[in-house]
């Protein structure tokens, strides 16, 4: 029987254990929701105050996502890995004709898949809806690239966790005091050290691409707003000294990085975890 | 079909299995028997490639640790605690017999073969079945893909009396063909499964042979109880006292007891006929684990 297949069979049975647990649906609906509230308050802006309307609301919209798509990402996955061995599952699935490895991929790929359709079925919609009322398409598709991105570092980062920690409810909590940490020392962080501590900006601005709620941020930002006028001075001069384009490239390229090394991280702690399950 | 060499595993420093040597050959039905934490799951895990290890061990000559998945692929494992699977008994029979390359319909043959009707039960909730019927369920998910070699690991521990004997007959319909290997502590299991049993005791191996042999090496073995009358009780305790078939006599209020190899049994009880005593009651009792294992230990100690 191939990888692929065994891969398959791990995202069929994620799949239906995400349906049941409900978590599915109710983050597509609430995304949805949000979604569709900050388009229509876009389109009322855009009345308004012409096309800057837009950017304000999707700026929402961007801020809703950096609070809302992490945990939608870390609920599942800090407890996909602690949860079988909580049960005593990961034992009865490590006599099966799989390797260590197979599991922790196949659970990733399946956990993944059902955020990202999460995301989609919320995001598409309220999307549609937006780019009937005028939304450059192009708006519409990035961002939508940026939030799957910003949801498979989140993905990585909580699979890792759920490897290496137990009992499910520490792994769990790991993740979300993590996503804390990543929140409290994004910009508000960032200008609290540059005040208090003088750190230099070209360290803030290399962290801004470090953290992924940051890059995130930032990426969406410089897609709606080229001159990152919305982040205030850091925004400036990110502007200033990168162009958006480079920004777009380099926060996209981050989150990457945060899909994969989190996901090689995790893989090589199952693996190596041989004593235990 | 299982070789094992000088095989060593060590928790923290806690040596679990110390040096081991065994060889199962290929359709054998072997039992491993110990008390609990004398390596007896941890040989399984070892056997499943889950754990690192150091010695030499042989699946099928395949080696545990270097090709674990092909070594998994030829091992049925039922486990001595039914996990909590999530979904229903129908996901449990596609995931896991399709991780084994089976079609549902062949899990759904081993499985009415085992009296369990995946057609009727398909949609329950796993976490809704019975501990029997569930251990039933993974015996047929081990035994579905005709693996040569099934590993049981104390599968009947958690299990009430009825569904104990029910998943030993189901074990009955195991192909011939088939390595067993079941690790239990109940004798009783082991006699109606097993023609050869292992007795493991602190990660070595201290006996090889049947159950009739291990109890007359331990001067241990099965009690027959027989109720008497007061003055029928003092008879039979000292006509058995210096019987040499006999290995213990004990009193138990209207009872006396004879513990005796298993086989020296239908004796005692022609024995107690000649003697012309009334037997107001008669049952049997098997030696404990602990029983068994007593002349061993003490072999060590000395």
């Amino acid at each position: 029987m191939s990888l692929r297949t065994r891969l398959r069979l791990f995202v069929v049975r994620e799949l239906g254990h995400a349906l049941r647990a409900r978590w599915f649906l109710a983050y597509s609906a609430i995304f949805l929701v949000g979604g569709l509230l900050l388009i229509a308050l876009g389109a009322r802006d855009t009345m308004l105050i012409g096309y800057r309307g837009y950017a304000r609301s999707l700026a929402g919209l961007v801020h809703f996502a950096v609070l809302f798509v992490p945990l939608m990402a870390l609920f599942p996955a800090t407890a996909a890995i602690a949860e079988e061995r909580e049960n005593g599952t990961l034992e009865y699935l490590l006599a099966q004709p799989v390797t260590r490895g197979e599991v922790f991929l196949g659970k990733w790929a399946g956990v993944a898949l059902a955020v990202v359709l999460s995301i989609t079925v919320g995001y598409l919609l309220a999307g549609g809806l937006a780019v009937l009322r005028g939304v450059p398409p192009r708006f519409v598709w990035i961002s939508y690239a940026y939030l799957l991105l910003l949801a498979l570092a989140f993905v990585s980062a909580g699979l890792a966790v759920s490897a290496l920690a137990e009992p499910r409810a520490w792994a769990v909590t790991i993740g979300l005091l993590g996503w804390l940490a990543l929140l409290a020392l994004g910009s508000l962080g960032a200008m609290a050290a540059f005040v208090r501590w003088g750190v230099p900006s070209a360290a803030l601005v290399g962290w801004s691409f470090v953290n992924p709620v940051e890059a995130f941020r930032i990426g969406l930002v410089a897609l709606l707003d080229p001159d990152l006028g919305l982040l205030g001075p850091l925004g400036a001069s990110l502007a200033a000294r990168h162009g958006a384009t480079r920004i777009l490239w380099g926060t996209a390229l981050s989150l990457l990085m945060w899909t994969a090394v989190p996901l090689a991280l995790g893989a090589s702690g199952l693996l190596r975890r041989r004593q235990g399950v | 079909m299982i070789h094992a060499s000088g095989l060593a595993k060590a928790f923290a420093g806690h040596v679990v299995l110390d040096g081991l040597s065994l060889t199962v050959a290929a359709g054998e039905r072997v039992a491993l028997l110990g008390l609990n934490g004398t390596g007896k799951t941890t040989l399984f895990r070892c056997l499943l490639g889950q754990l690192p290890y150091e010695g030499e061990l042989l699946i099928d000559g395949l080696d545990a640790r270097r090709d674990g998945r092909r070594v998994r692929a030829r091992v049925g494992y039922v486990p001595q605690r039914p996990p909590h699977f999530y979904g229903t008994l129908g996901d449990l029979a596609v995931f896991f017999g399709g991780l084994r390359g089976l079609d549902l319909q062949v899990v759904a043959r081993r499985m009415d073969h085992l009296d369990l009707s995946l057609e009727d039960h398909a949609a329950k909730p796993v976490s809704a079945l019975s501990g029997g019927m569930l251990q039933k369920t993974l015996l047929a998910l081990a035994t579905a893909a005709e693996v040569p070699l099934l590993l049981l690991d104390e599968p009947t521990a958690n299990l009430d009396p009825r569904a104990r004997r029910e998943f030993v007959r189901a074990l009955e319909s195991v192909s011939t063909d088939t390595t067993v290997f079941l690790s239990s502590h109940r004798l009783e299991d082991i006699r109606a499964v097993a023609d050869r049993l292992l007795l493991l005791h602190s990660g070595r191996l201290v006996f090889d042979g049947t159950i009739e042999e291990l109890e007359a090496t331990a001067r241990a073995g099965s009690t027959l109880w027989v109720g008497l009358s007061d003055d029928a009780l003092e008879r039979a305790a000292q006509a058995f006292a210096s019987d040499p078939r006999v290995v213990r006599v004990r009193r138990n209020g209207s009872r006396v007891g004879l513990e005796a190899a298993s086989a020296e049994l239908p004796g005692l009880l022609a024995e107690l006929d000649d003697l012309g005593l009334e037997v107001l009651d008669l049952r049997t009792e098997a030696p404990s684990l602990e029983r068994l294992l007593a002349g061993f230990v003490d072999e060590d100690a000395s």
